[in-house]
């Protein structure tokens, strides 16, 4: 998986690394928009909440938004903080909220991160030595979580400790009640994210009430309800298996390889025998690396270049015509640079000479569709395993919640808030009020129907 | 007008107003042509309301930004509203009405509902183009200059535009009186589709959310940002502050520059009163009102509600003023091409003022930039050229951290690339690289100086220096020290010649001009700096063995990379200079400029 949600060849990748470097994170986004694509929705936030980190991006009419000037490394995600990479990439917000991001009380309030446990010592309800409270210590003694059958059961959560963290290091200190100071952990960091899901959605004039929220990675679906609702978000989907679906993301992806050379040259002054020459050579190396991974489907090429008004700083790309590039297709070319860049920049500038900095190709092997299962028909039975005393500052305080076992749901049912479902990699707080169906892929969908 | 507002709504269109003026400066860096607007992010939008209050803008030049609403209003003044149909476009350059200078193109283009009928505000930019003819190529000379007839050509507000079609008389008028007709034209092609993109953005956006519900939202934001401001004004200690600074002189052989600033902080408003300055100067060194008033503006913005937004609600609690005929105020036809040189000073005097309020958020003074302009043949291209560098240097250290180095202190340029520089212009850069032992020493030292050597090979060569802070260093706070001074040398090494700071001159093909940028002010003792500290920026050569001994009193021992810091050495002879000066400047609670020639 590239960092613009393409996939090629292991060989191809060691060739050229860089274009790695968001991979992970590129995946999910390409999985939130399968999903979203499943159930109708084609503008969405993915919301992508894992332990250390909560990264958000923004997804329109189906594709994942991408940004040439990615920046490793950024601080306070401020632009030109980070080392820039000049490579295509999933274009991400990310901030230090996940489930073992450390709670303080400092200034007489309560703050959540960046600071993180990670996963080792991770939260002190893992019992391996972790000693300050975090949003997974917060969302256990909330009862969100259960203690007995956490990832699947491999780890046991030491509820107490989790609870003593709380009460020593927040509630004393800021003279709170225990589930107060818990409850608090839990809404601040969905405030620190709520910033976050502005800045992709607001702040670029998107109105997050006509998205849908998509909501994964091991915190994402406990807090994605609340995040949701904070900013007007009708819709949440919550994917099955939401702690590993990333790797629906990489199945899901186009096998293509991108390649770009240099000939920098005015459009009325190139040698087209040049130009024939060096794309004959890239389709040569793309496709080769495009077979290897997707032997015997077809191979779709596209061709592109990178082009501006001479005296100009940046380009524009724009589409080069299939066939050889005689001076009819040269013509076409010149004519779609203006057209482009009169609807992007308002104005075309048809008597102003054009130059082409870089020429690009693409080998994409068709669009392998991941046929996900639908479920089979279930009974409902075993559905409901029982209840667990949660706490819902609507009810306000604790109340005994139904807990609903993920793999039994059948489809079509719907549950509603207070509700807690739980799968292996993940748990799903519905908070009152909250309807949610399940549907044919076993996707959550809150608010589908209003 | 008072339609109640769910805050949803208000944070998006609030947000959508915001990125449209992000869009506008995106595509005027996009489209762009010459160097300083694309690389140096020489530009900046707005976009203002129907009745012409600045509602958002991109975060670009704040000299700019803080005469802008006084650029629309003088706009539409000459134009009013009734008289302008959907793609019509102001353009103005006149120093008094716009920015101080006329290389600086304001562009007000106003917006209507669906493309005709109501006016729903306005989308503004301004660029500084390459040259706009006069006596020197750049248009920023100061020597020789004595009033703006000779700076270039004066376009008072004009319709440049007129139903989405372009003026060809006003433009080729312009195209004649510039030396780079490519560039000038081509950036004001950015500047028209930029105005263009916002346009459709700011209709796009009242169709979606309604007039009633946009104008109500542009209220809205200029209230609740008035009402951030004074709340932030109010948290600074009332009193009166006076401070100043000097600048070097007015060119070769002049006097220096005074700038007195007494900046009033009176509950909730604050009045910035530059009484005390010079007079106006018979050269392009002066700085016109509203420029004065936007690096004034940017002082206070940056003490009191930095994170705040900026539009006209930011700007209602602050007074500015400069006494008609000082250099600070000056009567038309004063020469201001090179302008921006003062700015930095302005900028400055207010931070010192109020340093004594707020000692905590202040920084001392800054690296100088130098802002050179270069004319002549370019032989291999086979054409004139004009090119313009901005060499940022350190920023001033600060109360709990170091300067910063290689950065813009009072607005949002950059330095611009090499590689840009190199691939279109006759120009090699030979070094690039900071100062040794240029910083002002202090518990936090201000960041280095930096020097830019670039070879020229072109013939005819005309410079056109402006470089500052060769006499005056900057200064530093609370015991910090100043940087070293800046200078400019022509052919570094034996038999370099130096220049003066606003000396212009000719030089010939191969010669090599060298900027030395002084060194920002530190800000505390030195002697308080933490040794670790000392140690670090002789590992990274921004400090010498001997700089450190003898500005930190610190003694480093050691070669190579087992250079080591002797602590007992390092106390006795830190006891032994707080001994020799035990009422030393590290005592002295407020800051003092220096006004002591050294040159």
């Amino acid at each position: 998986m590239q960092s613009s949600g393409g996939i090629a060849t292991a060989e191809a990748m060691e060739r050229h690394p860089v274009r790695m470097i968001e991979s992970g994170p590129a995946a999910g986004v390409l999985m939130a928009a399968t999903y979203g694509e499943l159930s109708g929705q084609r503008d969405l936030v993915a919301f992508d909440m894992g332990g250390t980190t909560a990264k958000l991006a923004l997804v329109e009419g189906g594709r994942p938004l991408t940004t040439t000037t990615f920046e490793l490394h950024r601080v306070h995600n401020a632009p030109g903080s980070g080392l820039p990479m000049n490579i295509q990439a999933v274009d991400l917000v990310e901030i230090g909220a996940g489930g073992g991001s450390i709670a303080r009380s400092a200034l007489g309030v309560i703050a959540v991160g960046p600071e993180s446990a990670s996963s080792t010592p991770g939260p002190v309800c893992y019992g391996r030595g972790g000693t300050e409270p975090t949003v997974t210590d917060a969302n256990l003694v909330l009862g969100y979580l259960n203690p007995h059958d956490f990832a699947g059961g491999t780890l046991r959560l030491h509820a107490g400790a989790a609870a003593r963290a709380i009460e020593e290091r927040i509630a004393r200190p800021l003279g709170l009640s225990l589930e107060e100071a818990a409850w608090g952990i839990h809404a601040i960091v969905n405030t620190n994210m709520e910033l976050a899901t502005r800045v992709v959605s607001i702040e670029r004039g998107r109105d997050p009430r006509d998205l849908t929220l998509v909501a994964f990675g091991g915190s994402g679906p406990v807090h994605g309800c609340r995040l949701a609702r904070a900013l007007g978000i009708p819709r949440v989907i919550l994917p099955a298996a939401a702690g590993v679906t990333a790797a629906i993301g990489l199945l899901s992806a186009e096998v293509r390889f991108d390649v770009a050379r240099t000939y920098q040259c005015r459009i009325d002054d190139l040698d087209p025998g040049r130009l024939d020459a060096i794309y004959d050579e890239m389709a040569q190396q793309a496709v080769a690396v495009v077979r290897d991974s997707a032997p015997g489907g077809d191979v779709h090429i596209v061709r592109s270049a990178d082009a501006r008004y001479v005296g100009q700083g940046y380009e524009l790309n724009v589409p080069v015509p299939a066939g050889p590039l005689d001076a009819a297709a040269l013509g076409r070319l010149r004519a779609s640079f203006d057209e482009i860049y009169a609807a992007r920049y308002g104005y075309g500038s048809p008597r102003e000479p054009v130059e082409v900095v870089t020429w690009k190709l693409s080998a994409v092997a068709g669009a392998p569709r991941v046929a996900l299962s639908k479920q089979g028909p279930r009974s409902g039975e075993g559905t409901r395993k029982g209840v667990r005393r949660a706490y819902f500052p609507e009810v306000p305080g604790y109340l005994e919640c139904p807990v609903y076992d993920r793999y039994a749901l059948p489809a079509g049912i719907t549950l509603s808030g207070p509700a807690i479902v739980e799968e292996r990699e993940s748990t799903t707080v519905l908070p009152p009020g909250v309807e949610a169906m399940v549907d044919e892929y076993a996707s959550l969908l809150v608010g589908a129907s209003g | 007008m008072t339609s109640a507002l769910d805050p949803v709504t208000l944070g998006v269109v609030w947000g959508a107003l915001q990125s449209i003026a992000v869009e506008i400066g995106t595509t005027v860096h996009r489209t762009a042509y010459s160097e300083q607007a694309r690389e140096g992010q020489d530009f900046s939008v707005a976009v203002f309301d129907a009745r012409g209050r600045m509602v958002a803008q991109g975060p670009y030049s704040p000299g700019h930004m803080g005469a802008m609403s006084f650029a629309v209003r003088n706009a539409l003044a000459a134009h009013p509203v009734e008289t302008l149909e959907p793609g019509d476009a102001i353009l103005l350059n006149d120093p008094l009405l716009g920015s101080g200078h006329l290389p600086d193109f304001f562009i007000t283009q106003p917006v209507f509902e669906d493309g005709a009928g109501h006016l729903i505000g306005f989308v503004v930019n301004i660029l500084h183009h390459t040259d706009v003819g006069g006596q020197r190529p750049g248009s920023q000379g100061v020597e020789g200059i004595f009033d703006y007839f000779q700076e270039g050509l004066r376009i008072p507000p004009t319709k440049v535009w007129r139903g989405y079609q372009e003026q060809e008389g006003i433009v080729g008028i312009i195209a004649a009186n510039t030396r780079t007709p490519d560039k000038v034209l081509g950036d004001l092609r950015a500047q028209r589709s930029a105005l263009r993109v916002g346009e459709l953005r700011l209709a796009e956006l009242s169709r979606r959310y309604g007039r009633a519900t946009l104008f109500a939202a542009m209220d809205e934001i200029v209230t609740r940002t008035e009402a951030s401001m004074r709340a932030a004004i109010r948290a600074v200690p009332d009193g009166v502050y006076p401070f100043e600074d000097f600048l070097d002189d007015w060119g070769p052989g002049t006097e220096p520059l005074r700038v007195f600033v007494t900046v009033t902080v009176e509950g909730d408003a604050i009045v910035v009163d530059y009484e005390g300055s010079s007079p106006q100067t018979t050269s392009g060194m002066n700085s016109y009102i509203n420029y004065t008033r936007s690096y004034s503006y940017a002082a206070i913005k940056c003490l009191t509600d930095p994170g705040g937004p900026m539009n006209e609600g930011a700007l209602a609690p602050i007074v500015v003023r400069a006494p008609e005929g000082s250099f600070l105020n000056p009567r038309p036809p004063a020469g201001g091409g090179p302008r921006a040189i003062i700015c930095y000073r302005t900028f400055e005097a207010v931070i010192g003022a109020l340093a004594p309020a707020l000692p905590d958020r202040v920084a001392a003074a800054s690296s100088h930039f130098a802002n050179p302009t270069f004319g002549g043949w370019d032989r291999r291209r086979g054409r004139r050229f004009v090119a313009y560098e901005l060499v940022l240097s350190g920023t001033g250290a600060r109360a709990t951290r170091d300067g910063c180095e290689a950065m813009a202190m009072a607005f949002n340029a950059s330095n611009i690339p090499v590689e840009s520089q190199e691939a279109s212009q006759p120009i090699v850069v030979e070094r690039f690289e900071l100062i040794e032992d240029s910083a002002g020493a202090g518990k936090f030292r201000g960041g280095c100086g930096l020097r830019r050597d670039l070879r020229f090979l072109a013939d005819e060569g005309k410079l056109t220096n402006l470089s500052e802070r060769q006499r005056f260093a900057p200064y530093g706070l609370f015991g910090g020290k100043s940087g070293t001074l800046a200078r400019t040398v022509i052919n570094p090494g034996p038999g370099g010649e130096l220049v003066h700071g606003k000396q212009s001159r000719e030089f010939a093909f191969g010669d090599v001009i060298s900027f030395q940028q002084s060194g920002a002010g530190g800000y505390g003792d030195p002697l308080a700096r933490d040794p670790a500290r000392v140690l670090e920026d002789v590992l990274d050569d921004y400090v010498s063995v001997e700089g450190a001994r003898r500005d930190y009193g610190v003694v480093v021992v050691g070669e190579g990379l087992d250079l080591r810091v002797d602590g007992d050495a390092t106390r006795a002879l830190r006891e032994d200079r707080r001994a020799l000066a035990p009422d030393g400047e590290a005592t002295v609670p407020r800051p003092l400029a220096a006004p002591r020639t050294t040159t």
